[in-house]
């Protein structure tokens, strides 16, 4: 075999694997798919069925009597802490890249870069568990009542405070997960921009934060949302530390930013367990359609991101 | 405004360098005026003692082999050293007989502008990278001035029948010398007294260049020119003085003709018959 071909091989099983995976999942979920339909996406209730009375059989499908599997609240918990997580990573994740890039003093910066990426190889338990024990004791005592109480007139802000376990949580402790994601690939991008276009602003008058806003950052635009995908789908797809501050909330739906919540990565590991014990089999299959929902989620929101960047790239050249 | 200051660049001018040079103050009032500038890289020293005087409306051409100091020199002019850290400039430069050191290197860097060996135009339209000088500099209230600023820019760098259709799309689809030129219409447009060019050419092929070298001519009007080049035919083509920097000395500074034709000094007659360099 010449090494064109094996390179071609290994590319193409590489490509393959997303294929098989998902079209494994959809032949295994298929059954509860055909039994679920679409109230599997818009309805709330999440049942086993009863676990001590004998099969029944519904659509050609058998299952527990009572049995029902519609995911919204899932849906809606991932959206919405990735939602929170994406929206306050970027800024924080843009600024302190232009400060590793551009700050000074120097040797703050290296030694700050080096800790960035060591926050990036942190296994996201020990997130968890960090969230679990220090994060959410100090949210629900000291933060959360204080914004209920002074940021209460904005939507969502106000109510009950909650027990710190639930979505601002999920989304901070994502936040800290995907920050390191971003910044490093765009602090590397920035200094890589080398000194041309940033001397031709400098020598224009342009200030140092003028340069960085106006030359450096458009240059790598492409970067920006390139990281922000990969961190959106890391995001999407934390399991560990989620399931650890979210308060695991079942057939809920998120009334405040505060309210306990469960995303659909972390529900299939909280759920496997009790799903094993329907005899039907019918349990794990849907959890393998939650799988394949949040696959086709991860895959849908790269799609979206990516013909933003196609249209972007289309109006910047202006062709 | 951020001023863009290296760590450790002091800017004081220095004040036992004041007795006269032979070179310095020939003629009327010099736009620009260095006396004994000194310059170092860390602790390298790379230019020394220069004293030189730059008229006002002139093309001043500087030549010299690789490494000899004169893109350092030009660099200091309007203090763009300062964005490279361990740097440090000594001696005196006087714009109009201001101390550029003690002025506001933002406004400096409007008075005295400068266009690159490599072109280096922004990711953004055409218009948008003209229009970026005045619109960090604030010089335009209304968004018809800002029209006419890029029109006139653009005119001014021989450029504007080339592009006046296609304003917004991207630069990057300019060729090589409309890019380079695009780059001087961008250094322009915020109105500078004085321009310099680093081997503006130095990538052109000689059609592009010619362009360059007549535009450049035509700029002589509204302002000083300082370029440096490496090309000796383009120096005695364009320009009206001509000085010849060799190891960080300035060798020799005289009208261009009589550089050429009768060089006072040994070094320069070598350089310019191509004994080396």
């Amino acid at each position: 075999m010449n090494f064109r071909r094996f390179t071609a091989l290994l590319g193409s099983v590489v490509g393959a694997t997303l294929i098989v995976m998902v079209a494994f999942l959809g032949i295994y979920a298929w059954p509860a798919i055909r039994f679920n339909g679409w109230h599997f996406l818009t309805q709330n209730n999440w049942n086993l069925g009863n676990l001590y009375a004998n099969p029944i059989t519904i659509r050609g499908q058998q299952i527990l009597p009572a049995a029902h599997y519609g995911i919204l609240f899932l849906i809606a918990g991932t959206l919405l802490s990735t939602a929170i997580a994406i929206s306050l990573a970027v800024p924080v994740g843009v600024g302190a890249a232009i400060f590793l890039a551009e700050g000074t003093p120097p040797m703050l910066r290296s030694w700050v870069s080096l800790f960035v990426e060591l926050l990036a190889a942190i296994p996201s338990v020990v997130y968890g568990l960090w969230g679990y024990v220090v994060v959410i004791p100090f949210l629900s005592h000291r933060v959360y009542p204080w914004m209920a109480k002074y940021l209460g007139f904005i939507p969502f802000l106000g109510g009950h405070a909650g027990s710190g376990y639930g979505l601002l949580t999920c989304g901070l402790v994502l936040t800290l997960m995907i920050v390191p994601l971003i910044t490093a690939t765009l602090r590397d991008a920035l200094v890589s921009q080398g000194a041309s276009r940033r001397e031709a602003a400098v020598a224009l008058g342009a200030s140092r934060f003028e340069t960085v806003w106006t030359v450096l950052l458009p240059e790598v635009r492409r970067v920006l949302i390139g990281s922000s995908i990969l961190a959106t789908g890391r995001a999407l797809g934390e399991t560990m530390a989620v399931l650890m501050i979210s308060g695991n909330a079942v057939n809920y739906l998120p009334h405040n930013i505060y309210a306990p919540i469960s995303t659909m990565a972390s529900f299939i590991v909280s759920q496997l367990d009790s799903a094993l014990t329907d005899p039907t089999g019918m349990a794990v299959r849907a959890l393998a359609e939650v799988a394949l929902a949040l696959c086709l989620i991860s895959i849908l929101v790269n799609g979206l991101a990516r013909v933003l960047l196609y249209y972007q790239d289309r109006h910047s050249l202006g062709v | 405004m951020v001023k863009a200051v290296s760590e450790d660049a002091p800017s004081s001018a220095q004040d036992s360098m004041k007795e006269e040079h032979p070179a310095a103050g020939r003629g009327a009032t010099p736009k620009l005026s260095v006396r004994g500038l000194n310059f170092y890289y860390g602790p390298r020293q790379v230019l020394f003692d220069v004293t030189v005087a730059i008229q006002e409306k002139r093309i001043t051409a500087l030549i010299g082999p690789s490494g000899c100091g004169k893109s350092t020199f030009l660099r200091t002019l309007n203090r763009m050293f300062e964005t490279m850290s361990h740097t440090r400039a000594e001696g005196e430069v006087l714009l109009d007989g201001e101390d550029i050191f003690k002025m506001d290197v933002v406004r400096l860097r409007r008075r005295v502008g400068m266009v690159f060996q490599k072109s280096n135009p922004f990711a953004k339209s055409i218009f948008d990278n003209v229009a970026y000088g005045p619109r960090v500099n604030r010089l335009a209230r209304r968004r018809n001035e800002l029209q006419e600023l890029v029109e006139q820019s653009l005119r001014r760098a021989a450029l504007w029948d080339e592009v006046k259709d296609h304003l917004h799309k991207s630069a990057y689809s300019l060729s090589g010398g409309q890019q380079q030129r695009l780059c001087i219409a961008r250094a322009l447009a915020v109105g500078p007294e004085v321009l310099l060019l680093d081997e503006p050419c130095s990538a052109l092929d000689p059609i592009a260049t010619a362009k360059i070298e007549e535009l450049l001519f035509n700029l002589k009007e509204i302002c000083t020119i300082v370029i440096v080049t490496h090309n000796m035919q383009q120096a005695a083509r364009i320009s009206d003085d001509t000085g010849f920097f060799l190891m960080g000395k300035l060798i020799e500074f005289s009208p261009t003709e009589k550089l050429f034709k009768t060089p006072a000094r040994k070094e320069t007659e070598d350089y310019i018959t191509g004994r080396f360099g």
